[in-house]
């Protein structure tokens, strides 16, 4: 344990000096900041669409951050050499991919963390005057919180890939791999609830949306954009979804895990 | 350093996990997330361009829904109105919240429209009202889709004025209503011959009136207030006024039978059509009521469109929008304005071929008065409700389920219409048997009524 949590803390003392990672963050958190400005394409609807773009900012922020900064972790190690190095130390491979993984997640979480206070520092000042209250706040850090989670489960995938494929292979898959967890949900309902579809059509859409990991359902922003909707179990909604990550991400890191024993460093 | 595991196993356990993960994903989260979180309609559109759509999918709805709502103000702008409707339905698909959407969505499909003559083509209206519908139920927090349905029936549709009040009803129990919108409700009451419930509402909105005025006496708004009470004040007074000079003092606010509006008088209607050339009729009617203020409804449709009723259609019938109304379908109203106790108007349908297709073999033009929707002025004779008003010809009781109307109805066929067949050198005309020929002119000066001007010294 205390193996992983070195290579964690080292991997999170690199990821934050990487430049990459800083500009991209940068970039987000300048969205964020400029985007109420974009509430007048809405006049009366200004608070809405300032929710959903910006949650949707940070959403694209977090996920290009996980990609970029998980799909190097292991391949710079071994182009680097410096793998060797740690191997050599009684660290088994399973826990010098689960530090690394950890350490990413660290990463993640406090340039989430960063942009979700920055958020919420543009919602008081924008919406002050229109009662935006600790129970709004709480209400739109919903959305980031699981965002974490996504990122969390999206950067075990990343980790998967980055054990066999290339740092650029894997930039693509993962990608991919996320489009269609998120944005092809539409398109896979819409193949499910059409008439003209196939039996079998029908049948491979619904296998493909249930074996990929769905980040999707980590998608709750509509609450915090729509304000007034009736949630109902959102606990139990919440902690499933949560459940649902932790046990996908333990099965990718295993399997990361499980291939790495047996390539040769 | 290598561990020992064991491959098989260790695959077996993530090939059991990423079972559990689907199981939970489309057994737990997955309706979970569709009944609350999930935009209200998830499938894909077609209509929008490939970078909108990425956008929208990719959780950006909202933006790519005001971005689309500006350039429908374009369109408008450039009266490029067709245009103007999928935008509607495409941005009320994105963002189900935009109430402005969907309200201005209604009002463009209901009102804007129109022939060459500038009537309405009012086989967009079912949509309009289904548009309106599915904003309210997209939105019941607030009274906004509920009054603009209710406004729908009561201004454009000016008929079946139960369908306003059940509207307005819903509207009035949001707790965002304005004061001066809930009057409408006791304006729908009284058309839909409710006048005890008018009555009371209106008591009951001046009560709420004075309490609002005393509350907000040192407040901005207290002007706001005092002009509510006035209005309600007034409107109420205007109402006590006219129930007690039609007679209306039975407990219910039916009329007794010892006032003005007693006994009914006849109206005389008659009326004769010419199909003077091809899609283009001439109405002449006869109407005895001297005072100006008269519109009778002209409706000429399908024998068998759709959902189709004596003088109209079930207009509420639709519960899906549909912005292609059916190109084969007929529907014309039009309105004959009483001067003089007489109307002549030709109705031009030549010139919109795609609104007016004549494509069915059989037609129907019915003729229709309610007295509910008459100014105040004719209302003082035949009251609120036709009590005072009759024809011994073409009073109707069914037509509206026991309201007193005017109705008669012609049967014309489409080669009449369009000059066709037999009818391609005679002219057709279609009379009541009680229309007197020649009686579409002035004849006289002793028939006109002179206003004198105020200037006019």
């Amino acid at each position: 344990m205390r193996a992983i949590f070195n290579i964690a803390r080292t991997t999170f003392g690199e990821a934050v000096r990487r430049k990459i990672i800083l500009i991209i963050l940068i970039l987000g958190l300048a969205f964020i900041i400029i985007t109420p400005g974009l509430g007048i394409l809405s006049p009366r609807s200004e608070r809405a669409a300032v929710t959903s773009l910006t949650l949707g900012l940070i959403q694209m922020t977090s996920a290009l951050l996980a990609i970029t900064l998980t799909i190097y972790l292991v391949p710079n190690e071994i182009d680097r050499r410096t793998i060797y190095t740690i191997l050599c130390k009684p660290v088994r491979r399973y826990q010098f991919i689960w530090g690394k993984y950890l350490g990413a997640v660290a990463t993640i979480g406090l340039m989430l963390l960063m942009m979700t206070l920055v958020l919420l520092a543009v919602f008081a000042f924008q919406f002050n005057d229109r009662g935006f209250n600790a129970a709004e706040a709480a209400e739109l850090a919903k959305a980031p919180l699981m965002f974490f989670f996504q990122m969390s489960l999206l950067a075990a995938v990343a980790m998967f890939f980055s054990v066999w494929t290339s740092p650029i292979v894997n930039f693509f898959l993962t990608s991919g791999t996320y489009i269609a967890g998120t944005v092809f949900n539409g398109v896979f309902e819409t193949l499910k609830e059409s008439r003209s579809t196939s039996p079998i059509l029908r049948a491979l859409s619904e296998a493909v949306q249930a074996i990929l990991p769905n980040f999707g359902r980590f998608q709750v922003q509509n609450a915090a954009v729509n304000p007034g909707q009736v949630i109902q179990s959102e606990a139990v909604y919440f902690g499933t979804a949560i459940g649902y990550a932790l046990l996908y991400i333990v099965v990718m890191i295993s399997l990361a895990s499980v291939l790495f024993e047996n390539r040769e460093v | 350093m290598r561990s020992d595991i064991n491959k098989p196993v260790w695959l077996g356990a993530c090939a059991a996990g990423i079972a559990v993960c689907a199981a939970l994903n489309q057994g737990v989260l997955h309706p979970l997330w569709v009944r609350n979180y999930a935009p209200k309609n998830l499938s894909v559109s077609s209509g929008l361009a490939p970078d909108q759509m990425l956008l929208a999918l990719a959780g950006f709805r909202e933006m790519v829904a005001s971005i689309l709502w500006v350039r429908a103000d374009t369109y408008f702008d450039q009266g490029n109105y067709d245009a103007v409707l999928p935008i509607i339905r495409m941005v009320t698909w994105l963002d189900p919240k935009q109430i402005d959407v969907y309200s201005t969505g209604m009002w463009h499909i209901g009102y804007n429209f129109t022939d060459e003559q500038s009537r309405s083509d009012r086989r967009y209206l079912p949509s309009a009202l289904a548009l309106g519908a599915e904003g309210a139920k997209n939105n019941p927090e607030t009274y906004e889709m509920y009054f603009e349905t209710g406004w729908m029936w009561f201004h454009k549709i000016n008929d079946q004025y139960d369908n306003a009040v059940t509207w307005f009803e819903k509207a009035s129990e949001k707790s965002d209503i304005p004061p001066a919108r809930r009057n409408m409700l006791s304006s729908a009451y009284q058309r839909a011959g409710q006048l005890d419930k008018s009555l009371k509402l209106y008591y009951d909105q001046l009560n709420k009136a004075e309490i609002a005025m005393k509350e907000q006496q040192d407040q901005v708004t207290a002007f706001t207030a005092r002009q509510q009470r006035d209005t309600v004040e007034k409107n109420l007074d205007v109402f006590l006024v006219r129930m007690s000079q039609r007679g209306n003092f039975n407990a219910d606010g039916t009329a007794t039978e010892l006032f003005d509006t007693q006994p009914p008088f006849d109206v005389g209607f008659s009326a004769e059509v010419s199909v003077i050339d091809a899609a283009v009729l001439r109405v002449r009617a006869t109407w005895n009521v001297r005072p100006v203020g008269t519109r009778i409804r002209v409706i000429l449709r399908d024998a068998d469109y759709p959902n189709g009723t004596d003088a109209g259609m079930d207009f509420g019938a639709s519960d899906s929008v549909n912005l292609d109304p059916p190109k084969n379908l007929t529907f014309m109203q039009d309105e004959l304005f009483i001067r003089n106790r007489r109307a002549d108007k030709k109705m031009d349908m030549s010139r919109d071929p795609t609104m007016y297709t004549f494509s069915k073999d059989k037609y129907y033009l019915d003729f229709y008065y309610n007295p509910r929707s008459a100014p105040p002025h004719i209302q003082d004779r035949f009251g609120f409700l036709g009590e005072g008003m009759t024809d011994k010809n073409y009073l109707n009781t069914t037509a509206r389920n026991g309201e007193r109307v005017i109705f008669h109805r012609m049967e014309l066929t489409r080669d009449m219409l369009k000059r066709e067949g037999e009818w391609i050198d005679k002219m057709p005309i279609l009379r009541t048997p009680n229309f007197i020929e020649g009686s579409s002119t002035r004849t006289g000066e002793e028939e006109l009524i002179k206003v004198p001007g105020l200037l006019n010294k």
